[in-house]
């Protein structure tokens, strides 16, 4: 699947509502405006993720982890960012480890009550699985 | 207390389809959904579009789930500044549609967004 950076953006609909949240009411956008801040939320996290990768690299590291997007976010001058970044990590962090901590007492639980349970929950467990196994802590981006 | 504004051209928007737990990156809009509001709120850009463009660069190998979760939301705080800051010239046009120059005024004007500079067209 070769992609042209170019090629990749973020779709349409979550941009427009973001935008229209963060303007007053009665405000409209043109779709051309749009459509511009729509690339240039693209080229942002290109630039992000190269600039993070230096502060990576500068570690000795090999994998871009979230201080580096932080670090990144400061040189590129959006240091009013950091802030709300880290209380939002916080969060991530106490959902992702709920999550955890909810499959390892499901897994207990289907031991002893097999068919109830698992059939009750099968499409968030299994979708919330693959979700775990495709994505660890250090996930391989192939390149 | 909507104001209606007359004449106002909405913006076409395909219905978003919620998958729970998907992380499909095919092709197709992935709504995240409306979280809570606030800094502390999940991210609204499905992270695997968001991975997809960590991965472009070539010279990144490894991104941690956490990195590309971070990533997600300085993006959307990056699309609320800059429809804002270029808010503020649509307002100096006395209009209350925001246009392609009011952008192209903003990333001119701010240092922030030189960056941008050149990329949009």
């Amino acid at each position: 699947m070769a992609e042209r950076p170019e090629d990749l953006n973020l779709p349409n609909a979550v941009i427009t509502r973001i935008i229209k949240e963060a303007l007053p009411d009665g405000v409209n956008i043109s779709k051309e405006a749009r459509s511009a801040i729509s690339r240039a939320a693209s080229v942002f996290v290109l630039y992000a993720t190269s600039c993070a990768n230096n502060f990576a690299m500068k570690g000795k590291r090999k994998t871009l982890n979230a201080s580096d997007v932080l670090s990144a976010m400061e040189e590129m001058e959006f240091q009013r960012f950091v802030a709300p970044l880290k209380e939002s990590l916080e969060a991530y962090r106490r959902e992702q480890k709920g999550k955890k901590e909810a499959r390892k007492d499901k897994d207990k639980k289907a031991d002893s009550e097999e068919q109830d349970k698992s059939r009750e929950e099968e499409n968030d467990d299994d979708d919330e699985r693959m979700e775990e196994e495709e994505q660890n802590d250090e996930e391989e981006v192939d390149n | 207390m909507a104001a209606a504004v007359a004449g106002a051209v909405p913006v076409p928007v395909p219905v978003p389809v919620s998958v729970p737990g998907a992380e499909a990156a095919g092709p197709g809009e992935e709504a995240a959904g409306a979280g809570p509001p606030g800094p502390a709120r999940l991210a609204r850009l499905p992270l695997a579009r968001v991975k997809a463009l960590v991965k472009a660069d070539p010279d990144v190998s490894l991104a941690s789930q956490e990195a590309v979760f971070v990533l997600a939301r300085a993006t959307e705080l990056f699309v609320e500044t800059i429809a804002k800051d270029a808010y503020v010239y649509a307002q100096q046009g006395k209009r209350k549609t925001l246009q392609r120059k009011d952008l192209d005024n903003a990333i001119e004007a701010i240092d922030e967004f030189a960056f941008l500079e050149g990329t949009l067209d």
